[in-house]
């Protein structure tokens, strides 16, 4: 904290893991004078300070709402266990990093919405702040609770506690938010004129103007928008991202955190469409920045921050057209600069060995990729347009060039997975070994095969999203099939466990009914779910049993054509109609186009009118 | 080559900076100012520094000092202008300088320890405290990790070299200069023998401050 520290934190930070994280006074963070500011923002990360100071997206909204005038936004995330404890010991509300105030006086309190496992923590975060949980509880203007990210696309479950999602790209929209916040404070609107207002902003779903109901069978019924909200709400994007706001000057944490380099975004959406992706359907049309911007923005962001590592950030940077000119530029700085160049998300099929060579200054360290399932047909089902050829072909040139460490993953109960498929996994990890004895220039040092498999949760916007995910028991027996067909001891298995897994299922795919669910789990303890020091399942089982819901209904049923999806109010600007020919396709083995080769009418270029989506 | 110093104070949020983080901050501020230190090689180059005497976490000081190597010839009158425009808060270097006496000729270091009672000091505590520390010996259990038991026995008197004792109303304030290495004695055990050896008297809150780093003549060291 800029403005000195509060002594009750003083008294109480010697006594936690990390203290550094609950500071503040990060070089570059924003500190603004109270006097001067009108609207004060929090924007909340519901995980830990290392996870959510990782996260470009809060870095880059945390720049848009500080360069407007009068508003002042700070961050804050979940404290780990051990602070919590303290802070309700001392009555210490949660606070913003750069005041050290509570955010409860605060005017808007924004919350990321990246994963399922985080809605716990949302809550308790509320509930640190002395707030109500839910919405209707909370009658005043401020502070006025919204959250966007991905999850918002089914912002069903945490409706109820939600006063406003924004859908899509943040950039614009927040700001268009803040100041019709702004307008209703200064002429002392009621909270519901705000909301009722809001909703007539595009991107913005405001879940209280809409009345849902339900079957008997307990599928939705309708879902009917009051006040004059919209039928569908569509997502926002960033239409121009060489024009739009990057950090250039981002905080540099006093303490390490996960991704702990320059982050550089070469583009939205992505070209594949593979058809389990949520990310890959729900952030199109692609738009690409253009290579020079890059290496201006990359420069900067090294010299304001003295960060020695850059990584270029995309759903699949290999696709980016002008990776070479973007790697060029970028390295006639860096090399000389000592700053280390990596490149995550490279494809098996157009991946460069030039470049990797040259970004690696002879370094071999592990290589990674995902092939997601083990045979061909499985693979045509997902859409993943690679071939064993490419994975091996990739794999020799690899091992050949002194490789020894590579990583592949999969996903284990695809729709239409079978025995075969499972067994496929084991075979494609033995042909790798084979290929590694084969050209190996140095067989005594061994190598390194790990595979991973994740428990696959059919998420909401994809082709996948009527499909039942498979049960527990037939998810620990496909890993025990696929464990007892690796004998190779150069090959390690890894496989996820399933207890998250079968909960994001419930989650992503639930509807206004869950909030009870969540809210109950929270009662009981629930928090920091993605961390296995805090993790019970049994409590999620008890909750369930409490509120009288069947996991089941949602994770593991195959919806049909007709039924009417909780999600359906949000759109991503990809038509259902497309999504199900793809579901089509799927169960054909079928592949579709990707969008460089062809446009599939997807739906989602009507979002950027006027321009070519994945333009040259 | 040359080796040089920057003395800084850390104050305020970065008490709660550790010593590896630190190091690595400066790393940093070192790129962002644009001033050239010598680096490792190897891999992952970056900025040989270090610092001696490790401050713990939450320990507030007045009197750090990380060594360097600065390349080509700076002015480095303009050295401390330069950093702190680019350190976080807190952290704020107050002179650079180059060459000076060697580390092992850090003999001692000198404390302010204050103790905090929120309903005012206990009767007697000054007059307990100063008497516990004139004793002839006072040993303590310290956590070790070369012990097999994890734990060493440690005789805090040969480590105090001074100590006054002062008490305000609701703080008394520990002045000492003890052994800063082979074998050093950080203060945290001095407020742990009160904790243990006078109960009744056991703070609600301690701060520590790191007010000075002396030689053997108890001069300060620099």
């Amino acid at each position: 904290m800029g403005l000195g520290m509060n002594r009750t934190l003083e008294h109480i930070l010697p006594r936690v893991q990390k203290p550094a994280r609950y500071t503040g006074g990060e070089y570059n963070a924003v500190i603004k004078d109270r006097s001067r500011v009108d609207t004060r923002v929090a924007l909340c990360f519901p995980d830990t300070y290392e996870i959510g100071m990782s996260n470009l997206g809060i870095r880059i909204l945390y720049g848009v709402v500080n360069q407007m005038d009068g508003v002042w936004c700070e961050r804050v995330f979940a404290p780990w266990g051990d602070m919590e404890e303290e802070m309700r010991r001392e009555s210490i509300p949660l606070y913003g990093l750069e005041s050290g105030d509570s955010i409860a006086d605060f005017d808007i309190i924004g919350f990321s919405l990246g994963y399922e496992m985080a809605y716990t923590n949302v809550l308790n975060m509320l509930d640190l702040a002395g707030l109500p949980l839910r919405s209707a509880e909370r009658t005043g203007l401020s502070p006025l609770v919204i959250a966007g990210g991905t999850c918002a696309f089914n912002a069903e479950p945490m409706a109820p506690f939600i006063d406003i999602f924004s859908l899509g790209e943040g950039e614009e929209v927040t700001v268009e938010l803040v100041n019709l916040y702004r307008k209703a404070k200064e002429e002392c609107w009621t909270k519901e004129e705000l909301l009722i207002a809001a909703a007539q902003i595009p991107g913005l779903y405001v879940p209280s103007l809409y009345e849902v109901s339900y079957h008997d069978d307990g599928t939705v019924s309708a879902i009917t928008p009051t006040h004059g909200a919209p039928a569908t709400v569509t997502k926002r994007i960033v239409q121009d991202l060489d024009k739009s706001y990057f950090p250039t000057a981002p905080i540099v944490p006093s303490t390490e955190i996960v991704h702990d380099r320059v982050m550089l975004e070469v583009f939205r959406g992505c070209i594949r469409g593979c058809r389990f992706c949520q990310a890959g359907y729900a952030y199109r049309p692609v738009r690409s920045k253009s290579a020079g911007v890059l290496v201006r923005q990359g420069i900067e962001s090294c010299q304001n921050s003295g960060y020695q590592e850059m990584t270029l950030s995309s759903l699949s940077t290999s696709d980016y057209r002008y990776l070479l000119d973007l790697c060029d530029g970028l390295q006639s700085w860096c090399d000389p600069n000592g700053v280390n160049l990596s490149l995550p998300s490279l494809r098996a099929d157009n991946f460069s060995w030039s470049l990797m060579e040259r970004l690696q200054h002879g370094r071999k360290s592990g290589l990674t990729f995902a092939p997601e399932a083990g045979t061909q047909r499985l693979r045509d089902v997902i859409n993943k347009n690679v071939t064993e050829e490419d994975i091996l072909s990739f794999c020799r040139t690899a091992f050949a060039g002194g490789w020894s460490t590579v990583k592949l993953y999969f996903m284990l109960g695809l729709p239409t997975e079978t025995d075969e498929d499972v067994l496929g996994i084991a075979d494609l990890a033995e042909k790798v070994y084979r290929i590694w004895r084969e050209v190996t220039p140095n067989r005594s040092r061994g190598v390194k095969i790990t595979v991973s498999t994740a428990f696959f949760v059919p998420k909401p916007h994809t082709a996948f999203q009527w499909e039942a995910q498979i049960s527990r028991a037939e998810y620990e027996r496909r890993v025990k099939l696929l464990r007892d067909h690796i004998r190779n001891r150069a090959i390690v298995y890894r496989w996820h466990d399933p207890e998250t897994s079968l909960l994001e299922a419930v989650f992503a795919r639930g509807d206004r009914r869950m909030a009870e669910v969540l809210e109950c789990a929270w009662r009981k303890g629930a928090k920091l779910d993605t961390w296995n020091e805090y993790f019970d399942y049994g409590r999620w089982q008890e909750a369930f049993a409490d509120c009288g819901v069947d996991p089941d209904f949602y994770a593991a049923r195959v919806r049909d054509k007709e039924e009417l999806l909780p999600w359906s109010v949000t759109s991503v600007g990809v038509r259902p109609a497309f999504l199900w020919r793809e579901r089509e396709q799927a169960y054909k083995a079928a592949i579709t186009p990707d969008c460089r080769r062809q446009c599939t009418r997807c739906g989602a270029d009507q979002l950027n009118p006027g321009s070519v989506c994945d333009a040259k | 080559m040359t080796t040089h110093r920057l003395a800084f104070s850390k104050s305020d949020t970065a008490k709660f900076i550790s010593h590896l983080d630190l190091m690595r901050t400066f790393q940093r501020a070192f790129l962002r100012a644009g001033i050239q230190v010598r680096h490792t090689e190897g891999f992952n180059p970056h900025a040989f520094v270090s610092i001696p005497l490790p401050l713990s976490v939450g320990y507030s000081s007045g009197c750090e000092v990380l060594e360097c190597s600065l390349l080509g010839e700076p002015d480095l009158e303009q050295i401390p202008q330069r950093m702190n425009a680019v350190l976080p808060d807190g952290i704020h270097v107050y002179q650079c300088y180059a060459g000076g006496q060697p580390v092992k000729a850090l003999q001692y270091v000198n404390y302010i320890v204050t103790l905090e009672y929120e309903a005012g000091a206990p009767f007697g505590a000054e007059g307990a405290i100063r008497a516990l520390l004139s004793r002839d010996s006072l040993v303590m259990e310290k956590r070790s990790k070369k012990a097999k038991s994890g734990f060493t026995q440690v005789d805090l008197i040969p480590l105090i070299a001074q100590a006054t004792v002062e008490e305000r109303r609701d703080t008394i304030t520990l002045d000492l200069v003890l052994r800063a290495q082979n074998p050093g004695l950080n203060p945290d055990l001095v407020v742990a023998a009160i904790r243990q050896e006078c109960p009744d008297m056991a703070p609600d809150f301690v701060s520590f401050h790191r007010r000075a780093v002396l030689d053997d003549q108890l001069q300060p060291w620099s």
